[in-house]
């Protein structure tokens, strides 16, 4: 039992330490707005015919799908989109990809979380799709 | 005990590599370097200045003021300030401190409206202290947040309780946190620059046709030079500004600039921000006889080949003499066409928009003159111009300039015949949006210039000129060369140039067929010579 105490708090120590190195960024709220707007709201358009705007959330909304990291109901994840991996395979074809294609995957993540969240329907600039 | 201390040193190197593992998962994760603050060299938020609670907008300015010693004088000598600017040509005092429009009109006794768009705190009279330096607003240019806001009605202020905005809406608008806001400033954005500029005239995209909130991020196919994911200009890019003085005016615009493109550190270059500043004056490597062009064409002619194309309309008329109409219930109303656009307004009139319009093309040379409050005006057809532009193909210092050309009938008074400024905004028993009496918000306005009003109001027919230069078109999108040289030419009605396909002139026309024909038997007798020659040898 003592051991399972430890152990649980040695985990939630080495958990801060990591969210820590990611709170510590403060998201680019413009940089964001360019990824969503070029590479989301362009790729929903073409696939789907329907892009999500961020006023179309919550900030409490916005901010649960970005914790849960599920895209198109969880076939995939949100981080997929937003990995250097994935700009590297689009940014022949996309000019947004290109710009940031050596941009780390936690920085872009945080500058689009930034984005959203101002831009949802409570944020304090509720954005439509361009 | 042994057991225990076993346990122990097992968590302890879990919670000393745990962290590690992190770390390296998200070094994994991205293979980068630690996030760092990309738009100032400072990360202001250590400053103990800004970290104190912040209640004011002028306990900002004293906590920057406080490090950036000379920053207010530095912005009280600019136009930004005093809304004041001087013309040398003709000392025409000029600024929105003293000019009309054809849009909202002016200023006087709107001031806590209007200056919601001024880089300061308190202007609600005329009687504004232009003196004080922690009236100057560094947030209104330096905010990197967005989340800044001057509501119009505070006099330049930013709200700090919640207010009802616009009033009437049902919508709050929470005060900013100023201290958070505080300490993530930077440089200027095309978001803080828009912040007014986009909203000109009272709305997005309104005035200029040329600047709307569609350049806050803009793609190559609006601004090739803003294009966010490609150059990604801000305004200061080309408006290179120095102690807070931003080049570039549209009371004394640059029309012509043979400067060739700038050099570092050279003084004496004229204005920064001409197409030339950068591009020289023959940027045609390929086709030179373009350059040949851009000796009488301005580059915006053929690189902006239609304005508010972004998808915001910008107003190319407005109409205040329909205004005061209500609606079968007796209350303001307002009227918009399929876009959702509105075309009337109980306290403000007809207007027409328009997207993605092509401009009016005149010659110009930079020299503008102003029809200022207390110069005659006559009423007739012929609009009377806001302002006059000056420009002859004769001249030597003119360009064919690409113009919007907002068109309106505002109220004057036909017995001074001069151009009024009345009181339209406000809560109060006044202002002609509320009450809807031209001669009472008239007579207000007037009295507040010092100028003479008879009581009486008419309608007159204006036009304002505005240089079109921002939306540049990539060159495969610029003006094609057939739109020019056809018939139908963009340019017809300009005076002083021949285009071929456009200007036809029957004498020249017979003159260089002639000339060919001449040229051809010219070549086919002295063909025929020689071959006859070369038998005989």
């Amino acid at each position: 039992m003592t051991f399972a105490r430890t152990l649980t708090a040695a985990a939630a120590l080495a958990l801060l330490g990591v969210s820590f190195s990611a709170q510590a960024y403060d998201g680019d709220w413009k940089r964001g707005r360019v990824y969503y707007r070029s590479v989301c709201t362009s790729c929903h358009t073409s696939q789907s015919g329907h892009a999500f705007a961020p006023n179309e959330k919550t900030k409490a909304e916005w901010a649960a799908y970005l914790q849960a990291d599920k895209h198109a109901k969880g076939k995939d994840t949100v981080k997929q989109y937003i990995s250097k991996q994935y700009r590297a395979s689009i940014k022949a074809q996309n000019k947004a990809a290109e710009k940031f294609a050596d941009t780390p995957d936690q920085e872009l993540f945080e500058d689009i979380k930034a984005f959203v969240t101002k831009g949802a329907k409570d944020g304090d600039s509720p954005a439509g799709c361009s | 005990m042994n057991r225990q201390l076993a346990r122990w040193a097992f968590c302890a190197i879990l919670v000393a590599g745990l962290p590690g593992v992190g770390v390296l998962g998200s070094a994994a994760l991205a293979d980068e370097a630690p996030p760092v603050k990309l738009n100032s060299t400072a990360d202001h938020s250590k400053f103990k200045e800004l970290q104190k609670k912040l209640e004011s907008g002028p306990d900002v300015t004293r906590a920057c003021l406080s490090c950036h010693t000379e920053a207010a004088k530095q912005v009280h000598r600019t136009k930004h300030w005093k809304w004041e600017f001087l013309n040398p040509q003709n000392n025409q005092k000029l600024g929105k401190q003293h000019v009309l429009n054809n849009f909202c009109i002016s200023i006087s006794q709107n001031y806590p409206f209007c200056t919601g768009c001024h880089v300061g705190y308190g202007w609600k009279d005329k009687n504004f202290d232009f003196t004080v330096e922690e009236n100057v607003d560094c947030l209104a240019c330096h905010d990197t947040t967005g989340n800044y806001k001057k509501p119009a009605g505070l006099a330049g202020h930013p709200a700090y309780k919640p207010i009802e905005s616009p009033p009437g809406s049902g919508k709050i608008l929470q005060p900013p946190d100023l201290t958070k806001i505080a300490q993530k400033v930077g440089k200027t954005t095309r978001d803080t620059c828009g912040s007014c500029h986009f909203y000109g005239g009272g709305g997005d995209g309104v005035k200029h046709g040329d600047l709307d909130s569609s350049m806050a991020a803009p793609d190559k196919e609006l601004d090739v030079h803003m294009d966010a994911t490609g150059l990604d200009f801000t305004c200061g890019t080309c408006h290179s500004t120095s102690s807070h003085d931003v080049p570039g005016s549209r009371y004394k615009p640059t029309a012509i600039d043979k400067h060739d493109a700038h050099i570092r550190g050279k003084v004496g270059q004229g204005n920064p921000a001409t197409c030339q500043a950068c591009h020289g004056n023959t940027p045609h490597k390929e086709h030179p006889r373009l350059n040949a062009h851009a000796e009488k064409i301005a580059c915006q002619t053929c690189h902006v080949p239609t304005f508010a194309r972004g998808g915001v309309a910008t107003k190319m008329s407005w109409d205040w003499s329909t205004a005061g109409r209500k609606g079968p219930d007796g209350k303001h109303m307002t009227k918009k066409d399929a876009k959702g656009h509105v075309i009337y307004d109980t306290r403000k009139g007809d207007f027409v928009l328009g997207e993605n319009v092509k401009p009016e093309y005149r010659w110009f040379n930079g020299d503008i003159t102003y029809t200022l409050l207390g110069d005659k005006v006559e009423k007739s057809d012929i609009a009377t111009p806001i302002n006059r532009i000056a420009g002859s193909p004769a001249d030597g210092r003119s360009m064919i300039w690409p113009m919007k050309i907002m068109r309106g009938v505002q109220p004057f008074d036909p017995v001074n015949k001069t151009l009024v400024m009345p009181h339209t905004a406000g809560n109060d028993d006044i202002g002609y949006w509320k009450n809807l009496e031209w001669e009472k918000a008239i007579a207000d306005g007037m009295k507040n210039m010092d100028a003479p009003f008879s009581g009486k109001v008419d309608f007159i027919k204006t036009e304002m000129y505005w240089p079109i230069t921002h939306m540049v078109a990539p060159k495969e999108n610029a003006v094609a060369c057939a739109e020019c040289h056809t018939a139908d030419s963009r340019l017809k009605g300009i005076s002083g140039i021949y285009m071929p396909s456009h200007s036809n002139k029957g004498w020249l026309d017979l003159l260089g067929w002639l000339a060919a024909a001449a040229t051809l038997a010219g070549v086919l007798v002295h063909g025929a010579i020689r071959i006859v020659m070369s038998r005989r040898k």
